[in-house]
């Protein structure tokens, strides 16, 4: 134990580490608050579920149509009043005022209006979902993804059985009604992809750069400086690689369980999601592209979130996995993080070489480097390379199994090795 | 008692070890060859830290590398090249060892203020390493090496650095060490060891040359070393006859200490061998090929 916390202390006191840690943890701040110009608008959703529920149905429709109406009443009586117009819809009333709201009413009709706007916009969402979702075809999704990456024969069968699989959960996913349920509305807010497509995959760099930095360290620090001849003659000798690992695995969880920490705190406290936390994963308003985010299992937005706090804490331990493999084996911290960048590399060019006709381009999409650049569409409909029901999983699986055996193999090396 | 039996190393298709055979009881041994003769891998063999390529050594019957940890806790050893962290002070560093040595916490304390005191480090013991002269970082090296009271302590060219002062602190340390241990020093200086080494390990060509006492050894060259004084202008002829030892000027003349088989001439004075003589005599192909 005494050694293990002696070999934790040197990565406390890594000026390079701790301040790497500071700088990304600023970095992650500014990107949430460069993100945060909407966060009052997002209040009026927070208080409609407040009053109606998330979940879209007839009877919660029709209290939300009354709200609105008394609303807009209430608007108009401001409007005939200022202007002597009566408005329909807000539509009809931003029609009118590209500028100068300011000018004519004060700071409290503003707000109502915003307010009203919102409403409308979700309202006009709302009535949008049954076309939209009639109009979804999973096999034409497919076939596009096919023509995108010009995929043939086994390759575009593939993508085709996955797709099919995934069609029926989607049956399963509307027939649940997880697709009616209120959520910020994507295609204005984006918030689904600022947090897991921009945040996130911020974060897991900012993770990987760390691990591999402390692994690096802490694998080669008595090389780095010239002790190994004396450490790995004392008593502990070569077995002090086992304690070096076992730290470098739980410093590797404390600087990951800080980032994601002191960040998600942060982003939900300027991002307030109450009331919304088990609203499914999968509902239209998610939508912040042209295809709704579909998730192969029912799952609300917490649970996502923690699957996905849960997947970044596995892929951590991937890569402390694969950065202990890699700088054991070469005894220089910097090179053996240059090695690991070029590997990186690879593993992101060479799937690409594989024949567009044969199942083997889809090996490349079951390794943690092509993980970490979609972390966004884990655990749903995720295009051409990650429609597997199991992706995840099987690439987690897969890779700590090898790695767990070349760790060995590499620690049993060590031992037998001249230093 | 540890044993070398019949072991060789190479590197690749370069072999620097063939065939030693050493046998240490207590007692200081001096492994005396020039730089690049093989002392270091021996003494890295011993310490575990290279593997044999053919060969055992055994400590009292038992394959090192077997007994594990067990012969690592008998072990001390300061390497030729010592790497300290520059950020952690000689306590804090010793402290480190001490855990990695497996020295329970306070007995590690009382053991690490001893040897501080020891290696006369007491007062700058909670400064960092950085601010230490190479004479002090060594120090730090030889207390790290007594820290688990080894049987063994093996120290790699432990003088460098060390002041005249500070040689003759460490010799005097040595030889009161040695009464219950065995001590392989190794070394290229020669001053080092002729006075506390109860026997000299010299390697050649890849193996062991001699094994023995300093009296036995020198006796190699009985009757063979001479001192004369010569005219400078003699002096490249003569060196091209004879092998010369040392050379010091003396008045207008050369006194030049050298090699022969016979005594030549009635101005040559017969002397005594040292250690020294039989080193650069040993290696001398080495030596000029140093120069």
């Amino acid at each position: 134990m005494d050694i293990r916390i002696k070999e934790f202390k040197k990565i406390v006191t890594s000026p390079i580490i701790i301040g790497l840690l500071v700088l990304f943890i600023v970095y992650n701040s500014i990107f949430i608050f460069q993100n945060s110009y909407f966060r009052e608008e997002l209040r009026v959703l927070t208080r409609l579920v407040d009053r109606f529920g998330y979940e879209i149905d007839d009877e919660m429709l029709e209290k939300y149509r009354l709200y609105y109406e008394e609303q807009l009443v209430s608007l108009n009586k401001i409007t005939k009043e200022k202007t002597s117009k009566n408005y329909n819809s807000m539509a009809e009333f931003f029609a009118d005022y590209k500028y100068g709201l300011e000018d004519i009413y004060d700071r409290e009709e503003l707000g109502l209006i915003m307010e009203l706007g919102i409403m409308e916009a979700y309202y006009n969402t709302i009535e949008e979902i049954d076309e939209v979702y009639s109009s979804l075809d999973i096999m034409e999704r497919a076939e596009s993804e096919i023509n995108k990456f010009q995929l043939i024969d086994k390759a575009a069968e593939t993508v085709r059985n996955q797709y099919k699989a995934f069609s029926e959960r989607f049956q399963q996913l509307v027939n649940n009604k997880e697709h009616k349920n209120l959520f910020f509305l994507g295609k204005v807010y984006r918030l689904h992809s600022i947090l897991f497509k921009s945040l996130f995959k911020i974060i897991i760099f900012e993770i990987i750069i760390l691990v591999v930095l402390i692994t690096a360290y802490i694998v080669n620090y008595e090389f780095d400086n010239k002790t190994e001849a004396i450490t790995y003659t004392t008593k502990r000798g070569r077995d002090l690689i086992l304690d070096k690992l076992y730290v470098s695995i739980f410093s590797s969880l404390v600087v990951t369980t800080i980032i994601l920490l002191v960040t998600l705190a942060l982003y939900f406290i300027i991002f307030d999601y109450s009331g919304l936390w088990k609203v499914p994963i999968s509902s239209y308003f998610n939508t912040d592209h042209n295809f709704p985010y579909l998730s192969w299992w029912k799952m609300s937005f917490v649970q996502f979130l923690f699957f996905t706090i849960g997947l970044v804490y596995s892929i951590t331990l991937l890569f402390n996995g694969i950065i202990f493999i890699i700088a054991r084996a070469i005894k220089n911290t910097y090179f053996a993080f240059f090695v690991f960048a070029i590997i990186f590399g690879l593993f992101l060019i060479l799937p690409r070489l594989a024949p567009n006709s044969s199942n083997t381009i889809f090996i490349g999409a079951f390794t943690p480097y092509f993980l970490i650049l979609n972390p966004h569409v884990w655990f749903m409909e995720g295009g051409a390379f990650a429609t597997f029901k199991y992706h995840e999983i099987v690439t987690l699986v897969i890779w700590a199994l090898m790695i767990w055996v070349l760790s060995i193999l590499s620690i049993k090396r060590f031992k037998r090795q001249d230093i | 008692m540890l044993i070398v039996t019949n072991v060789s190393k190479s590197y690749g298709k370069l072999s620097v070890l063939e065939n030693i055979d050493i046998e240490f009881s207590n007692g200081v041994y001096g492994l005396l060859a020039p730089n690049g003769a093989g002392k270091t891998t021996l003494i890295k063999m011993l310490t575990t830290l290279l593997f044999p390529n053919e060969g055992e050594i055994l400590y009292n019957g038992t394959n090192i590398f077997h007994m594990g940890d067990g012969y690592r806790d008998i072990l001390g050893y300061l390497p030729q090249e010592f790497g300290y962290y520059k950020n952690y002070s000689a306590r804090q560093f010793l402290n480190y060892l001490a855990a990695l040595k497996g020295l329970e916490r306070n007995l590690a304390k009382v053991r690490i203020n001893e040897l501080l005191e020891l290696v006369g480090l007491a007062n700058v013991a909670d400064k960092k390493m950085k601010k230490y002269s190479g004479g002090m970082v060594q120090r730090v090296g030889i207390a790290q090496a007594m820290l688990n009271d080894p049987k063994i302590l093996i120290l790699d060219e432990p003088t460098a650095g060390l002041d005249p002062k500070e040689r003759v602190r460490f010799r005097n340390l040595l030889a009161e060490l040695s009464r219950d241990k065995i001590v392989i020093l190794s070394t290229h200086i020669v001053s080092d060891i002729e006075s506390i080494a109860n026997e000299i390990i010299m390697i050649k060509d890849k193996k062991v040359l001699y094994k023995d006492s300093i009296n036995s050894i020198c006796k190699t060259l009985e009757g063979m070393v001479y001192e004369t004084s010569i005219d400078y202008a003699q002096a490249n002829r003569f060196r091209n006859h004879y092998f010369s030892l040392s050379e010091k000027q003396e008045g207008d003349k050369m006194k030049i200490r050298f090699i022969s088989e016979n005594k030549l001439d009635d101005s040559w004075e017969s002397v005594s061998p040292n250690i020294e003589d039989v080193f650069l005599y040993v290696y001398k192909d080495e030596v000029i090929k140093e120069g």
